[in-house]
């Protein structure tokens, strides 16, 4: 930058030559130069002032024209969406084979609260607690005054109690839909039904998820929204069930039993009919699962497939059956009964004691014997055996449609040793549930072919492989009908409706090993109407006792016998059998027998 | 070119300067404190307690505080001003270590004859200190790198202090408030273009390297700073403020529900609605016309103050004035736009109608130094 100089030289000398006062020249150029640099900054100044100008007119048009386009929209109430997948309320209905509702859908709220909204905390907590007296008002008055900004009062509330809270009138206290689990049936068919509770909660709607039985074996075909709310059709029904539990109750209180449990099947198709365990709960309020101590002591435990007994006598059947399908017997064909009876060391006995001599297999059967069981299935062999039982289903658990039921996994021996072969052929020594055992009935009852159990409707028979020759099965038919008219479950008989069946008795065995003398599991395997069944039906009691004689009977021909006969006098007319006159009596008794 | 060359005969002295005041300024800003009484009587629910009777106290307090410091020379406040920031960033310091806590933040200080926020005083002072910077600074220094990094220093110092409270809504007041006076002092023009290019390129990459290889933050910072800016992402939780507000400022409409007619901030829908969020209450209650009658004030004040700020000849008394109006603007400018949700919600009141002591103190003490720089101006003869 070129300066000019304040005392410029020849301005000064010409200055001082003309007598003037050299000074006023440096006044003036300093006055000049003052002026230039304040015009500068001015100018500067006045080039950010505008800018600045430019700048405050803008953000006061942007403010103003937001305020005037908040002022113009209409306010929209806020409504949260959850980040992620939105909470689906929806859950498929449940009906019996007749389409009658089993688990349905309740639109009713949840209470919940925002503090920071609330007007009058203490107040509205006074009110609460008038509406719910369940509800602690200090502790309420503390949750509202205190740092939550949310809080769930109450999970379910009644339409009476919403209008209650809407009276109160405090904008903090707001309510949430929820689509609640409801059981119309309450107790009925409970342990199939299962239960459920909400899984995630959102304000707006809360997952209704199965926690139990067919709910929860169900729960991803009964949330998917892509079946359209389609009910679920069980194979249950529901008038054949109600009646069912009835009579099983009554029958449990009347032997005092601590527990029974009762499974109906339609022999072709498998379909459970009626599946009762005792005692029971409600689905819609489903008890708190056991921390500690024998988890079927609980009533949430499901005899029917969880329940696995050593179901006695009842397995002979299978080895009469076995041996005949084999050719190795027939029904006339006389086995000696008499003991001593030595397998592996071990001394097999008869029943208290008993000694019945020769016996043909039709009466091995109707009287019970175990000598006689025993050796035919030593005649039949381990493996033989073990094939057999398997086909009937007996090393699986079943694939009955209950999360419950994949627990109910039978108890093998761990060596199948020739004892256990003996035993087995008795029922002692493998332990299925009573599920296991109406599947195994119903291939008797069916002429010889697998069936699996299942909880769908069905629409024709769903027979599987053959597991027996149909003269085999026909024959076990013809003994078992024979217990009921001749044999130990003669209380078993139904006027017209021809019951056959095999009772069992079995010591329950102990926690630490061995058994009781006194505790029992009694059942009672039965079809009807023999000649031609449809139907299979299983009762079992735990722990019953009978006390109408001198001595207290716990035997199954006493206790579960009687149950079922009850129970059949009641279902077969809801079935749809008619009482009938048995057409297939027993052939005239033949020669060999007569001896 | 500063009053020193001047000469100060013509200036008026004693109590004829109460005159010389800048009466329309005092009225407008009476006005304001006057809306905010109305607008903390209503929130109130009609009722003086507990807002609007101690907060017309403050006004009284204040105005006579105003004219006080308005009385006083120019000149004396110019030579006050470093011994002001030095106290004040004492003050700040100070909080740091002895002050209160209030809502989660460390703000306060008890001085014995009264609570103070020292924030608030900072924003004066730092005003002040830098108008004298600038006017004892000869013209030609002022863009030498040293000369510029120093008044970065002064703004930056307490900047930091106030973040530390934590108070995000007044560090970013005094941030922008040196900022703006350090242009108006006429630093060039590329030092800020450089700062604002850096900070833009900061906000780039930062965003940018979202989800890539070399991202800088941690994916939480992105989603804080996701509702942050967007908090109508989250409308019942984050967002609350300002979806609350929001309906608010609809339902008052063009004409607003009425005086003590407004449902949202009655029924204690909005937080904060005696302080930050008053204005949803007079949007409310006297609609649009109200909300841009009161914007017309403030526009009005900022005018009168730029006016009386290039009519005055005295660099420090422009600098201070054009400072203190560029505070107020921005105070109330982020307070609005953060109510009708343009900015995000950092916590400034509306300056004079908020309920407040410290900040209408402050500010009409501010608004003294505004009258005494309009009363000492350099008048020719």
């Amino acid at each position: 930058m070129i300066r000019t100089p304040l005392r410029p030289l020849a301005r000064i000398l010409d200055a001082r030559q003309k007598g003037e006062n050299p000074d006023a020249i440096e006044r003036e150029n300093k006055r000049i130069r003052h002026e230039q640099m304040r015009d500068q900054s001015r100018l500067r100044a006045e080039g950010r002032l505008l800018v600045l100008g430019v700048f405050f007119f803008c953000a006061f048009a942007v403010i103003g024209a937001r305020m005037g386009l908040l002022a113009t929209t209409d306010p929209v109430e806020p409504r949260a969406h959850a980040p992620g997948a939105v909470i689906s309320a929806s859950r498929a209905d449940i009906v019996d084979r007749n389409g009658n509702i089993l688990a349905t859908n309740f639109e009713t709220h949840a209470l919940y609260a925002q503090p920071r909204n609330m007007v009058d905390p203490e107040a509205a907590a006074e009110k609460l607690v008038a509406v719910f007296p369940d509800l602690k008002k200090e502790r309420l008055i503390k949750d509202f005054t205190g740092k939550r900004k949310f809080l769930w009062i109450k999970k379910k509330i009644s339409p009476e109690q919403m209008q209650a809270v809407h009276e109160i009138g405090d904008p903090g206290l707001l309510f949430a839909p929820r689509d609640m689990r409801l059981y119309p049936n309450g107790t009925m068919a409970a342990h199939v039904l299962g239960g459920a509770s909400y899984g995630k909660e959102g304000v707006h709607a809360a997952e209704v998820i199965g926690v139990a039985g067919a709910e929860k074996y169900f729960d991803d075909y009964l949330r998917d929204p892509a079946n359209g709310n389609k009910p679920l059709q069980l194979s249950l029904d529901l008038t054949v069930q109600a009646a069912a539990e009835r009579v099983l109750y009554g029958g449990m209180k009347l032997m005092n039993a601590k527990g029974a449990t009762s499974v109906l099947m339609d022999v072709k198709t498998g379909e459970v009919i009626s599946v009762v365990s005792l005692p029971t709960f409600d689905p819609n309020n489903r008890p708190r699962p056991l921390t500690e101590g024998d988890a079927s002591d609980t009533p949430l435990f499901n005899r029917s497939v969880q329940g696995v007994y050593e179901l006695g006598s009842t397995f002979k059947i299978f080895a009469a059956v076995q041996a005949i399908d084999l050719g190795l017997v027939n029904a006339r064909t006389v086995i000696d009964t008499k003991g001593p009876f030595k397998v592996g060391g071990f001394k097999i006995g008869e029943f208290r004691g008993k000694n019945y001599g020769p016996l043909s297999v039709s009466d091995i059967i109707v009287k019970s014997s175990n000598r006689g069981t025993g050796r035919m299935a030593l005649q039949i062999g381990a493996k033989r055996q073990q094939a057999f039982l398997k086909s009937l289903g007996f090393f699986e658990a079943t694939p009955f449609e209950i999360v419950e039921a994949s627990g109910g996994k039978p108890l093998l021996p761990k060596r199948w040793t020739d004892l256990s072969t003996v035993t087995i052929s008795y029922g002692h020594g493998l332990s299925s549930s009573p599920m296991h055992l109406a599947a195994g009935y119903a291939a008797i009852a069916n002429g010889g072919f697998q069936v699996k159990p299942t909880l769908m409707k069905q629409t024709g028979p769903q027979l599987g492989p053959r597991v027996m020759s149909a003269r085999a099965a026909a024959d076990g038919r013809r003994m078992l009908r024979k217990v009921v008219s001749e044999g130990t479950a003669s209380f078993g008989e139904v006027p017209g409706y021809f019951v056959g069946g095999k009772t069992g008795t079995a010591d329950k065995p102990k926690r630490r090993g061995g058994y009781y003398k006194d505790k029992v599991i009694a059942t009672f395997a039965s079809m009807f109407p023999a000649h031609d069944p449809k139907y299979v039906l299983i009762v079992t009691l735990d722990e019953p006792v009978e006390t109408s004689g001198d001595k207290p009977r716990r035997t199954a021909g006493w206790t579960a016998v009687p149950v079922a006969a009850e129970m059949i006098r009641r279902i077969a007319p809801l079935l749809g059998l008619r009482p009938a006159v048995e057409p297939d009596k027993e052939p005239v008794v033949t020669l060999i027998s007569s001896n | 070119m500063s009053y020193l060359e001047y000469t100060v005969k013509h200036t008026p002295s004693g109590f004829r300067k109460i005159l010389f005041l800048n009466w329309p300024l005092a009225i407008l800003l009476a006005a304001v404190c006057g809306v905010g009484f109305l607008m903390l009587y209503s929130v109130a629910g009609g009722s003086f307690s507990p807002w609007a009777e101690p907060q017309m106290k403050r006004f009284g307090v204040g105005l006579v505080g105003m004219i006080v410091v308005a009385m006083v020379p120019i000149w004396l406040w110019r030579n006050l001003s470093g011994l002001a920031f030095a106290m004040a960033l004492v003050l700040l310091v100070g909080v740091e270590f002895f002050g209160e806590q209030s809502k989660g933040a460390q703000r306060w200080i008890d001085l014995g004859f009264i609570r103070l926020q020292p924030s608030e005083l900072m924003k004066v002072t730092l005003v002040m200190f830098l108008a004298a910077y600038y006017d004892w600074l000869p013209t030609k220094k002022t863009s030498r790198p040293f000369w510029v990094l120093l008044p970065i220093l002064i703004i930056l110092v307490p900047t930091f202090l106030v973040l530390r409270q934590p108070d995000l809504g007044t560090s970013i007041l005094l941030l922008t408030a040196g900022g703006g006076l350090m242009f108006l002092a006429g630093v060039h023009w590329a030092y800020f273009a450089t700062v604002i290019a850096a900070a833009a390129g900061l906000v780039i990459a930062v965003f940018q390297s979202r989800g890539a290889s070399w991202q800088l933050l941690n994916d939480y910072q992105y989603r804080r700073i996701d509702t942050f800016l967007n908090p109508a992402v989250d409308p019942l939780g984050a967002g609350y403020h300002i979806t609350q507000s929001k309906i608010a400022l609809g339902s008052g409409g063009w004409t607003g529900r009425g005086f003590m007619q407004g449902t949202q901030s009655r029924l204690n829908f909005l937080p904060e609605k005696h302080t930050d969020f008053i204005f949803t209450t007079l949007a409310e209650e006297f609609g649009f016309v109200g909300g841009i009658s009161l914007l017309g004030l403030y526009a009005l004040i900022i005018i009168f103050c730029v006016v009386t700020a290039v009519m005055n000849k005295d660099r420090f008394s422009s600098l201070l004035t054009l400072g203190i109006a560029l505070n107020f603007f921005l105070f109330f400018a982020v307070n609005m736009s953060m109510v009708m949700g343009l900015a995000p919600v950092v916590g400034v009141p509306l300056p004079l109608v908020s309920y407040g002591g410290s900040a209408m103190l402050v500010l009409l003490l501010a608004f003294g130094l505004v009258q005494s720089a309009h009363i000492h101006r350099p008048r020719q003869s």
